[in-house]
């Protein structure tokens, strides 16, 4: 078995004179989930078009499971690149069926696979409607369906959540965490990092076509697996001291001032022990006003990373 | 069976599929039904006099039809892709690029040239029967060439138009243009075939050179295909 599901070495890409990629080198590992950001224009979409052989490097060389990425290899790869155009009179049931056709799979066991496909997308009950119908959002989840048809071990994805509805969003990315979670291994470009938080185990920054940090999402620990520890934002409606909420929580917890009137609490990142804190500083009438997920120190990195110090 | 012979299979199913959905199917009627109707009302308006003749009409005014339908299936075929971005959904599956586009050809040129033999059969077929006889003691005024040749030459004249409209489409990655380059090879081929007509040296010659061009030409936008990027 193959150690890298996909795996980039001294990758560079020229369009003409413009250097896109150089030298890009970097693998991700069956059933990972990494996310792949950067600045508009710093080789993203470039990256995830030689994956998908819709490109070829002008050096270096592409895997996808240990084979050159040529047609074969494509076999065990869903790919949704840009946003592609399909022909305003086609419906979605002829792309889907196009997609199965084309991965080999008998009559028989088309219509299952773009049931399977659609359903995962919340696009089978529109799969009758001409393209050029559709909404964007739709249109969107029907080319994501198509990348899913055929069950590939491999999605590539280039801002999935482009165009969508905060409630469309929300469940396409409960749909990639439920793809991760069956083992699925997904290489994920976008520009929102909550979309990143959300599905990924991992983050490359790229910027100007070279790999500028490749680390976890979440820091101090390999994976956002139940176990790792979890850094949560407390608001108070006036300025509370740290002691305080370290006083209920026992010493092993971090509590740090994060804000005038927050503070940021590391505990173990199980949903359970959340409850239990929010639970102990309600009985003891702290002013607790709000709590969220502490996400903007993947904010600062991508900076960090990029090339600004701050937002 | 194949992986390309599948592939080509496969796409000639999707290339029925999108004429189907886009009701573009319903051209390929034209040249079969107006074709013969159309020259037949002629050879009778024009009191055409021989069977030659009559049969030469009618084929050019089926293969006029169908030359104008298989530019704009050709065209389409090869550059509507293109110019909504929708290789970047296709070309990532696993197939190869050549064989996808030759199965797509296979139907868009392949119907158009089999709707011309369909109605250039009911042309032979009507030709005589639309005759109008000349008047005692004249004879009918030969024919300009053997309605015969035409009729081979037509398909090899399809075939060229169809080579330059989708070379012309995949180099230029829009359809309206290849059409436009399309009507002008045709006119550049009508042109050619009037001048050596008139000089008495229009031979099989030219339709094979046409072919030949034509062939060439697919087969350049088969392998431009295949390497170029989306």
């Amino acid at each position: 078995m193959a150690t890298s599901a996909l795996r980039l070495d001294g990758v560079t890409y020229r369009y003409g004179d413009r250097t896109a990629l150089s030298g890009l080198s970097f693998s991700v590992a069956p059933g990972e989930a990494v996310g792949y950001l950067g600045p508009n224009g710093a080789g993203k979409s470039t990256t995830l078009k030689l994956v998908a052989g819709v490109l070829r490097p002008t050096s270096g060389t592409v895997e996808i499971l240990g084979a050159a990425a040529g047609v074969d290899a494509r076999a065990h790869l869903g790919a949704l690149i840009e946003t592609p155009g399909v022909p305003p009179y086609l419906r979605g049931a002829d792309v889907l069926e196009y997609v199965a056709a084309v991965r080999g799979m008998p009559p028989l066991d088309r219509a299952e696979a773009v049931r399977r496909a659609s359903a995962a997308l919340g696009v089978h009950e529109r799969l009758g409607t001409p393209v050029g119908e559709l909404s964007t959002g739709l249109h969107r989840r029907l080319l994501i369906a198509a990348a899913l048809v055929g069950d590939p071990e491999i999605l590539v994805l280039d801002e999935p959540t482009l165009g969508l509805d905060p409630l469309a969003r929300h469940d396409l990315r409960e749909a990639l965490r439920a793809l991760r979670a069956s083992g699925r291994t997904l290489l994920v470009s976008t520009h929102l990092l909550d979309d990143v938080e959300a599905v990924c185990d991992r983050v490359l920054f790229l910027r100007d076509g070279r790999l500028v940090g490749d680390e976890p999402v979440r820091e101090g620990g390999p994976s956002n697996a139940p176990g790792d520890r979890r850094t949560v934002i407390l608001q108070f409606a006036k300025r509370v001291p740290p002691s305080a909420v370290r006083a209920l929580l026992g010493p092993d917890e971090s509590v740090t001032d994060s804000a005038e009137t927050e503070l940021a609490v590391e505990l173990p990142g199980d949903d359970l022990r959340q409850a239990e804190l929010i639970a102990a500083i309600v009985g003891a009438q702290l002013p607790l006003v709000g709590a969220r997920p502490a996400r903007d120190r993947l904010t600062q990195r991508y900076l960090q990373a990029v090339g600004r110090e701050d937002p | 069976m194949s992986s390309w012979r599948r592939t080509v299979g496969v796409n000639a199913h999707w290339e029925v599929t999108r004429l189907r959905r886009s009701r573009r199917l319903w051209l390929l009627l034209i040249p079969p039904v107006a074709g013969p109707v159309g020259s037949a009302v002629a050879d009778l308006y024009l009191r055409i006099p021989s069977a030659a003749t009559a049969e030469i009409l009618g084929l050019l005014v089926t293969a006029g039809l169908a030359s104008l339908i298989l530019l704009d299936l050709t065209a389409l075929t090869v550059g509507e892709d293109l110019t909504h971005r929708a290789d970047l959904l296709f070309v990532p599956l696993p197939q190869d690029r050549t064989a996808a586009l030759a199965g797509r050809l296979l139907v868009s040129v392949g119907g158009c040239v089999g709707a011309y033999l369909v109605g250039a059969l009911a042309v032979w077929v009507l030709g005589g029967a639309l005759v109008t006889p000349p008047a005692p003691g004249l004879l009918p005024r030969a024919a300009l060439f053997l309605p015969e040749h035409l009729l081979l030459a037509i398909p090899s004249l399809l075939l060229f138009l169809a080579g330059v409209t989708a070379a012309a489409a995949a180099f230029t990655r829009r359809p309206s243009e290849a059409i436009v380059a399309g009507v002008l090879a045709g006119v550049v081929v009508a042109g050619g075939a009037a001048y050596l007509l008139s000089q008495g040296e229009l031979t099989l010659l030219f339709p094979e050179l046409l072919a030949v061009a034509g062939a060439g030409a697919i087969g350049w936008t088969l392998a431009t295909t295949a390497r170029s990027a989306a």
